[in-house]
């Protein structure tokens, strides 16, 4: 007996010196090539005593996991067992090489607290496998990865507990567990003891028994340790970090490209070289559970973009080409898009940016970061983009609409409404930044004068700029030229900054968005708001006289910029109910922050749409089977897009801008 | 000053119309001595239309090596062999897409200077002019070199007769083939089809002309009126049309003179693709339709029954 425990002390040792040696040699690796990308992060950890909370919340918390019910819940379970049961763990490693060392010893009291804890807490790990078994054996959601990676982990984690369980039940043997009285604070382990009858076996039976138990439970976790750097099981190290490093706030900005810095030798993410240190946490911290994959628009339509694979493939890229990351090679290192990568140009082209992917990812990962870069480096070091966006960029550049329209043309939506020039009245409290799509599309055009309408009825002093106002660049952005983009800006705020504005009142999400959040690095913060707030607040400074309203049922589809990009989405439905109309509107099955896409962000509206389904058309199916008469939209593409869907489909609902409804429920 | 060779083109063996402006372009002053390469077509029945113009000989390019008409590296060899052979200081043709291609070819195996697209030229001070960011700005480009090769933009410059008496003769050029380029199939676009980015007439079903099959339609008044037939988006994303007939936006820019739109409500898309119609005509049964604050003339009325009178109307007249 004594040898055996001398040589299990000196096994022990070995294993756990190379257990944890492997571990650490993996996770260096990891965290090196972390450090050998080149790309510049703009994460910091400022706001300490927030991110503080995020991790109360969102970690201990859980709240971001439970957002989809059963699976959060499970993970809940999971989570907090598999946290329970590790100081056990730890002390029977620590037991195992040195076999005097007892926590019992020190802290009688405490450690029976926690081992009663850890006992409860350790069975619905079980059962939240259970769970995790059933979804990838019986219901099998599409969008759920499973596979040999998924099904070990499920298995080492079993085995963990149910070996953690029945250590605990020969440890309330007194011949095993010395003299501490295990069975006192054990509920589950008591029960495991008694249903296997383990108290009838001889000492030497229940010895060996305990020591079977014992070497399961630290191989596994010990191979389990080895495998997870490896596995997708890397977010139990990356989530963490990950989470804690999120953006604090919703709005963000694209990264911001210095097309001037003469030294640069390429823009944007081209190659795995390029990304910079948190989009590869970012790779780490997924542990492909779908739900990006669920809400993506391009997903499921039968594009070929998934977010959860472009992080998947992006990661395995990552991985086959670290040798030459660690060793400094970059020029040898391939590109993205290439030969026989899953990574394509349709891929890259199919993102809409309706984030709907970021907003729902658990561990706050930043898909469109890697997109929109990704599309940075095709435009403007490979020239290579969809055909027909030429036109679009060419029109943008010459004319400052997509559509090529003669820029002196762009204040001619206002004819006969007697609307005031900003040249004419610069003192106006407000601007109203029309938009393309306000200026030049018919549809947009009936959303502008709308606008107009209700300004002049609500008597708000107001001015345009005309044939001087120019596209913000949204656009260009998003499609990747961010060249035209700058270039569109830099005239942009030019114009801004001569007039100065009290306040930018916009039609349009994308213009808004731009504005708002990205104009300040430009050298044009202003205060902006979109018409949605700004008709509530006209309505609840009571500036709206209400009349009796036709409208029946009605909804309100949320613009993604608007919606998921700014945090509006409970101004418009106010503002709505405030019209009286609180009895008329309705909620689609997919809203609010899982709002979908009308399918024309992210430059999108000017792009063919060939592969799979229409995006439009998924929206307007919805719409048509909700039965609802009037849509309500906040977005000129999301009412044209939304509109040529429904006819499509010989659907009778009509898409109003909710400026339109405001428009006719008022006098 | 030196010769200059003129690359026509022409269409079923006949000279396109497009060719005129580029040799009054390309004659200037008029001291220089012209040279019309026709590969494909013959001298003998080209040479009248072309001589108008000022070309004093036309030389109709073949080779011992078999068709040219597929193999544009040896119609680039044969047409060197060409201007090598008459002494051809400057070669200048249409900047089209078999232009583009067989110019910048020669211009590359020559080493000589390229221009594409201009809209004038100046041979004698080695000068032409482009068009920048869509007119706002022209440059005045002068070319350096002891040979230049000018494309000239289609219909950019105004034909101007020059008559002259010219000689037609045949040049068989010694291609070799290198073997580089095997030729496996060669298809021809659907005889009697105008494309649409060179009509002058353009007729454009809308998704209310319902099947593919109706677009025949269409395509009967289209052939009276030499025209080419365009598709709305929502034509060709229900399936009436393929995509090569869509115009807007995303679709094919076109400028036509006369512009007919069947159908079609008149979608910003679309019209960013057809703004620069000289004339546009509606057709359609919603008075509301935006097209028709559009268009030079507006008829309210159902396509299925317009266009049947108007290919009716025609027929009567092209009978008559």
């Amino acid at each position: 007996m004594h040898i055996y425990i001398l040589l299990k002390s000196i096994l022990v040792t070995a294993l756990l010196i190379a257990g944890f040696g492997i571990f650490t040699i993996r996770v260096r690796r990891l965290f090196r090539i972390m450090k050998s990308v080149k790309g510049q992060a703009d994460s910091k950890v400022d706001r300490p005593a927030e991110r503080i909370k995020v991790l109360l919340t969102d970690v201990l918390g859980q709240s971001n996991v439970r957002r989809k019910r059963m699976p959060g819940l499970a993970h809940t379970l999971i989570f907090f067992g598999f946290l329970a049961v590790q100081p056990h763990s730890v002390e029977l490693m620590i037991n195992g090489v040195c076999p005097a060392f007892h926590v019992a010893n020190i802290v009688p009291g405490f450690y029976g607290v926690y081992l009663f804890v850890a006992d409860i807490l350790a069975f619905p790990v079980l059962v939240g496998l259970g769970y995790a078994i059933y979804r990838r054996v019986i219901v099998q959601p599409a969008y759920l990865t499973d596979g040999l990676d998924a099904r070990l982990i499920i298995l080492f984690t079993s085995v963990i507990i149910i070996t953690f369980y029945f250590i605990n039940a020969f440890l309330t043997i007194p011949s095993i567990g010395g003299g501490f009285d295990y069975a006192r604070y054990f509920t589950i382990s008591n029960l495991v003891k008694n249903i296997f009858n383990l108290g009838s076996l001889s000492p030497a039976g229940s010895r060996a028994g305990y020591e079977i138990a014992y070497w399961l439970h630290l191989l596994t976790i010990l191979g389990f340790l080895v495998y997870i750097p490896g596995s997708k099981h890397l977010h139990l190290l990356a989530a963490v970090p990950n989470v804690f490093l999120k953006p604090l706030d919703r709005p963000k900005a694209m990264i911001k490209t210095d097309i001037e810095d003469e030294d640069a030798e390429t823009f944007g993410l081209g190659n795995v070289a390029d990304l910079n240190w948190k989009n590869v946490l970012d790779l780490y911290a997924c542990t492909e559970c779908g739900r990006c994959e669920e809400q993506c628009p391009a997903d499921m339509t039968g594009k070929p973009l998934s977010p959860k694979r472009l992080v998947h493939d992006l990661k395995l890229d990552l991985f086959d080409q670290s040798a030459k990351l660690l060793k400094g090679e970059f020029a040898s290192v391939e590109p993205l898009l290439r030969d026989g990568s899953p990574l394509s140009d349709d891929v890259l082209w199919s993102c809409t940016t309706c984030r709907a992917c970021e907003e729902i990812c658990p561990v706050n990962i930043q898909h469109l970061d890697i997109v929109l870069e990704a599309r940075k480096h095709q435009v403007l070091m490979e020239s290579n983009f969809p055909p027909e966006m030429q036109e679009t960029f060419n029109n943008l550049e010459n004319q400052s609409n997509p559509w090529g329209f003669s820029s002196d043309t762009r204040g001619d939506w206002c004819k006969g409404l007697d609307v005031p020039l900003i040249t004419d009245h610069p003192d106006a409290d407000i601007l109203y930044y029309v938009g393309c799509a306000g200026s030049f599309d018919d549809r947009g055009i009936r959303i502008s004068r709308a606008i107009v309408n209700v300004l002049k009825k609500a008597d708000v002093d107001f001015a345009v700029l005309g044939p001087e106002e120019r596209c913000n660049g949204d656009m260009a952005r998003r499609a990747g030229n961010e060249y035209l983009a700058q270039m569109m800006i830099q005239e942009k705020v030019e114009i801004l900054n001569q007039y100065k504005p009290q306040k930018i009142l916009t039609g349009c999400p994308h213009c808004f968005n731009t504005f708002k959040n990205e104009y300040s690095e430009f050298g044009a913060g202003y205060d902006v708001v979109h018409h949605s707030e700004f008709l509530l607040e006209l309505t609840k400074q009571k500036r709206l006289k209400h009349k009796e309203s036709k409208f029946e049922k009605l909804t309100f589809h949320d613009s993604c910029y608007l919606g998921r990009w700014n945090g509006l989405i409970e101004a418009p439905r106010e503002l709505l109910r405030l019209s009286g109309l609180s009895r008329n509107l309705i909620e689609l099955n997919r809203t609010k922050t899982k709002g979908l896409c009308c399918g024309a962000g992210g430059g999108r509206m000017f792009m063919e749409e060939n592969i799979g389904k229409r995006i439009n058309i998924e929206r307007a199916e919805e719409i048509v089977a909700a039965k609802v008469p009037t849509i309500a939209a906040a977005c000129p593409y999301c009412t044209i897009m939304l509109r040529d869907g429904i006819a499509d489909l010989n659907g009778t609902n009509v898409v109003y801008d909710i400026a339109e409804i405001i428009d006719m429920v008022t006098v | 000053m030196g010769r200059t060779g003129i690359l026509l083109e022409t269409d079923n063996g006949e000279i396109k119309e497009s060719n005129y402006g580029m040799i009054t372009a390309a004659r200037g002053a008029g001291d220089t001595e012209m040279y019309g390469f026709l590969i494909g077509g013959e001298a003998a029945s080209c040479k009248e239309a072309v001589q108008k113009y000022g070309i004093c000989r036309v030389v109709e390019i073949t080779s011992d090596a078999g068709d040219l008409a597929t193999r544009p590296e040896k119609q680039t060899d044969a047409l060197i062999a060409a201007m090598k052979n008459y002494d051809i200081r400057f070669l200048v043709g249409l900047s089209s897409s078999r232009g583009r291609d067989l110019m910048a070819r020669v211009a590359a195996k020559l080493d000589a200077p390229l221009a594409v697209d201009c809209i004038d030229l100046n041979l004698e001070d080695q000068i032409v002019t482009k068009s920048h960011f869509s007119g706002k700005t022209l440059a005045r480009l002068k070319l350096c070199g002891d040979m230049l090769i000018c494309g000239v933009r289609p219909n950019a410059v105004e034909p101007q007769e020059a008559p002259c008496e010219a000689d037609a003769e045949v040049f068989a050029a010694q291609v070799k083939d290198d073997g580089r380029m095997v030729v496996t199939e060669a298809k021809g676009s659907a005889a009697g089809q105008v494309e649409l980015t060179e009509a002058n007439i353009i007729i454009t079903g809308g998704r209310p002309i319902g099947s593919a099959e109706n677009f025949s339609l269409l395509n009967e008044c289209a052939n009276l009126l030499g025209a080419a037939v365009g598709a709305s988006r929502a034509a060709v994303d229900a399936g009436y049309a393929p995509h090569s007939m869509q115009v807007g936006q995303t679709g094919k820019t076109v400028s036509p003179k006369l512009y007919i739109a069947c159908g079609l409500s008149g979608s910003v898309q679309h019209f960013a693709g057809m703004k620069t119609a000289k004339i546009i005509v509606a057709i359609n049964t919603d008075k509301h339709a935006p097209i028709f604050g559009k268009s030079d003339y507006g008829i309210l009325g159902d396509l299925f029954e317009i266009v049947p009178a108007l290919t009716e109307a025609l027929k009567d007249q092209t009978s008559q």
